[in-house]
């Protein structure tokens, strides 16, 4: 429904004429995110600078029924920031402030446009860490972290985002603005909105502010490698340190194809005849990290490893892991089209899941690459097509994703760990969830979102 | 489809983000329209017709973009984003699309060298502010080349003169004759091509390049990082060096003022880095001769960017201003650039601002014995 004159004039009255976008061109861009497939031109899009303008936006909107799409740094896989309905994009870049860090207290405050690195910097800068570190650090904002509940590659040890919001302000598609939680690690008093709000995917409000906890920073970190004959090797490996009672910061395995791809990009001298690479690290005392570095090391060699090696040094280690994180993008020199999911199951069944992904892949005959989270369980799955138009092989490709995920929920996992529903998944949702939570999640919505216009056609819907 | 890009090049980009902290322009408006993703979202639009080649955002994005290329090394999927903006321009600058002034500065360029020597650069543009013929080109092709070893420049090697360098910046001409005596410096070399490749006009461009890589025997050595990434990609990486990587340090003296050693930084050039990934050499040398100090952001654009610091100064300058600031924050005497858009642009910076800081081109740092830093 394309939006009248009067109504731009008064979005432009609220946000400046320059920070009110209506042109083909100008919304091109705000089309999609880096879900592949989903493609939706807006009929505006908006840059508010702080949280009023956010709230007469949506007050405005939901006067009108016109409907609202937060927006952050649009990094998502899961089509979360795409306006399915048309409506305003509302993007949260220029509220780009951290307003307090506070060693003190070990907190920051922050806007939602602050990008996942600028946050993280920051703290170091403070002796402090922020430990949720998703792949897309560099890119996705704070408020995309909190609103997606993400996760990354320090999970195992660490948690995920939602282990760290502290208190939030948000405000309400009927445009009011509440707090919820605040500066304490302790505050039980009413419903955790705080929680609620965490991965709700911009259905329910826009966050304006993130009150984030912080921990001191470590004193060392290190970081190592082992190649193995194949995942369900490496797999093995996993278990056994785990069981061997080491919480290691960093548990990540990456398939062949997932190796020779970031090797094309970063160009490292990893081993690109390896079945696949194991990438282990962690972070603390000097002495303890050294310690468990040996005895990870050892138990991947007791579990098959054909070679292993450490870090020398902290840039050593951070460009493993920087080249780690680009593994999807990395992907896909392989085919232009890549396609990923992050399925997710108790971590005794990875090797299970693995082996079951292999099978899948060969039913279908379509080409996955598997790279992942693997102390938490956390599998990305990246099915590669060759043609972006070869309509023939997505939709095999779509048909195995069906029995990916199919598979994770019967091995007792989830069809997403991080990246969340959005309208990628939302199809497959109530199979996990069942019609009495999904009835459940549209009432809460409408609680919230009583004229159901903020991201419609994600989850709640 | 309306056949304007290389489809491989333009489905390469899986609009990840991941280029999105590198980019200047999207850093200066948080809006994804003027970001490396938003770019090629808009040429695919122009591609598949969702938009029209006088779509006004089309048109202001093409131009809006520096051409800094320094969303290529940080790309994980390998975008040629370079090339795809030489094709986009050439297809959007078409005719009357095309901004006068680019048009002006190509005409100039082509221009036999005799006319240009006798003042023609100068003369078609505002006073004092000469176009360097190098500037920075959008190269086509490969992404990125890694730097190779490179065989000393020894026999069979030739020197080419930039041409606008030739005019505007005798000087740097000279020091790199001195600098590399052995070197052939044939005269009637004619233009790489760079500014056009980079101005809509990309065959031109590439026809240019391979003229001069016929015209000149052996290897090609540029004092010119614009030059020397729009020649290794069109006549091969192995036919071209950039001065840095040729220069054999060990003979050379300290360079020294007042007492000390000079004081020295650096600003990468765009395609120098980002097109062919030669960033150490100039450091190392520098380091070797005088006291370098690293200036938070010398690998982002100084705004000089071709003809973007022409074509629009307002933006070029807020870029420069930044950039100026954390030169003179560092303390050094001398900033050094690869490139003679780069010198330009921050020559006429810091003369603006009455700096103590002087711009110099490497070639120049080099021969000078206080690199051309200000003696008192
Ligand atoms: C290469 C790559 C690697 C990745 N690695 C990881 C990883 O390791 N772990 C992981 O969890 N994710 C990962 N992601 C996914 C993505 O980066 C995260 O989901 C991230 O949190 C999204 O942040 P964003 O700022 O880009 O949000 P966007 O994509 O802009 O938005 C995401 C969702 O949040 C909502 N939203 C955004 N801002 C607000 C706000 N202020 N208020 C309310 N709702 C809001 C949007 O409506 C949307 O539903 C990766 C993505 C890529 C491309
Ligand atoms: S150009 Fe490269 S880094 Fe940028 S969005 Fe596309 S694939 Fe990602
Ligand atoms: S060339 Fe430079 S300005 Fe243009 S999109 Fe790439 S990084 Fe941005």
């Amino acid at each position: 429904m394309p939006l009248s004159t009067d109504l731009f004039d008064r979005l432009r009255a609220i946000v400046g004429a320059e920070h009110v976008r209506h042109t083909t061109g100008d919304l091109t861009p705000y089309a999609r995110d880096a879900t592949p497939l989903f493609d939706r031109l807006p009929d505006a899009v908006v840059f508010p600078a702080d949280t009023a303008e956010v709230a007469a936006v949506l007050r405005l909107a939901t006067e009108h029924r016109v409907p609202v799409v937060p927006r952050g740094a649009g990094s998502n896989l899961c089509a979360a920031t795409v306006a399915l309905n048309g409506g305003i994009v509302l993007v949260t870049t220029r509220m780009n402030r951290i307003r307090e860090i506070s060693p003190t207290e070990l907190l920051a405050v922050v806007e939602p446009g602050v990008t996942t690195a600028a946050l993280a910097d920051a703290a170091t800068a403070h002796g402090l860490l922020f430990p949720p570190d998703p792949g897309s650090r560099t890119v996705s904002t704070v408020g995309g972290n909190v609103a997606t509940c993400a996760g990354g590659l320090r999970g195992l040890k660490y948690g995920v985002t939602r282990n760290y919001v502290l208190g939030l302000e948000a405000v309400l598609p009927t445009g009011e603005v509440i707090r919820t939680g605040g500066r304490l690690w302790k505050d039980v008093a009413g419903y955790d909105l705080t929680r609620l709000l965490t991965g709700s995917e911009g259905t329910l409000a826009v966050i304006t502010e993130i009150t984030m906890a912080l921990l001191p920073a470590p004193a060392d970190t290190g970081t190592g490698i082992a190649y193995f004959p194949d995942l369900a090797h490496a797999g093995r490996a996993v278990a056994d340190i785990l069981s061997a009672g080491i919480v290691p910061a960093t548990l990540e395995f990456l398939d062949r194809s997932c190796v020779n791809a970031v090797e094309d990009f970063a160009d490292l001298g990893l081993r690109r005849d390896a079945g696949a690479l194991l990438l282990f690290g962690d972070d603390g005392t000097s002495d303890a990290v050294r310690r468990d570095l040996n005895r990870m090391a050892e138990l991947c060699d007791a579990a098959g490893a054909t070679e292993w090696t450490l870090a020398e040094d902290v840039a050593g280690a951070e460009a493993l892991l920087t080249a780690r994180r680009c593994s999807l993008p990395a992907l896909s020199r392989l085919g232009s089209l890549t396609i990923l999911e992050d399925a997710t199951v108790p971590r005794p069944r990875i090797a299970e899941m693995v082996d079951r992904i292999d099978a899948i892949a060969d039913r279908h005959t379509v080409t996955i690459a598997t790279f992942g989270h693997a102390g938490d369980g956390n599998l990305h799955p990246t099915c590669v097509v060759a043609d972006p138009n070869d309509t023939e092989s997505i939709e095999r490709a779509h048909a195995a994703f069906d029995d990916i995920f199919r598979t994770a929920i019967e091995l007792g996992g989830t069809i997403t760990g991080e990246h969340g529903v959005g309208a990628a998944k939302l199809p497959h949702l109530r199979a996990q969830l069942g019609d009495d939570q999904m009835q459940l999640l549209s009432r809460i919505k409408s609680a919230f979102d009583p004229a159901r216009i903020l991201n419609p056609g994600k989850l709640g819907s | 489809m309306t056949g304007v890009f290389d489809p491989e090049e333009l489905s390469r980009c899986i609009s990840c983000g991941f280029c999105l902290p590198a980019c200047p322009t999207y850093a200066a408006t948080g809006d994804e329209a003027s970001s490396p993703r938003g770019r090629i979202n808009l040429m695919r639009a122009l591609e598949t017709g969702r938009l029209d080649a006088d779509d006004p955002t089309l048109l202001e994005q093409s131009s809006a973009c520096l051409g800094c290329r320094a969303c290529e090394p940080v790309c994980p999927a390998g975008v040629p984003y370079g090339s795809l903006l030489e094709q986009w321009r050439d297809h959007q600058w078409r005719g009357r699309h095309r901004p006068p002034l680019a048009r002006l500065l190509t005409i100039v360029a082509s221009l036999p060298p005799v006319v240009r020597a006798m003042g023609w650069g100068r003369f078609v543009l505002p006073a004092g502010r000469g176009i360097d013929k190098a500037t920075r080109p959008a190269t086509p092709g490969t992404p990125k080349q890694p730097a190779q070893p490179t065989p000393p420049a020894g026999t069979g090697a030739s020197l080419m003169l930039g041409c606008f360098e030739r005019a505007m910046f005798p000087n740097v001409s000279r020091a790199a004759r001195t600098l590399l005596p052995g070197l052939k410096v044939p005269d009637d070399q004619g233009c790489c091509g760079a500014l056009h490749a980079h101005n809509g006009e990309s065959t031109k461009g590439r026809a240019l390049a391979r003229r001069l890589g016929e015209r000149l025997p052996g290897r090609i050595v540029t004092t010119s990082g614009g030059c020397a990434a729009h020649l290794a990609d069109v006549i091969g990486r192995d036919r071209v060096a950039e001065l840095s990587e040729v220069v054999d340090v060990s003979a050379l003296p300290e360079r020294r003022v007042a007492g000390r050693r000079v004081r020295v930084t650096l600003q990468d050039s765009c395609h120098l880095r980002n097109g062919l990934g030669v960033w150490r050499e100039p450091r190392e040398i520098l380091s070797a001769v005088a006291d370098f100090v690293e200036t938070p952001g010398a690998n982002e654009c100084c705004g000089a960017a071709g003809t973007h610091s022409l074509l629009r100064p307002i933006e070029s300058r807020r870029i420069l201003d930044r950039k100026l600031d954390a030169i003179e924050a560092g303390g050094a005497d001398v900033v050094v650039a690869v490139n003679p858009g780069c010198l330009r642009q921050l020559r006429t910076g810091l003369r603006r601002r009455k700096s103590r800081v002087r711009a110099v081109h490497l070639a120049e740092f080099l021969t000078k014995p206080d690199g051309g830093a200000r003696t008192r």
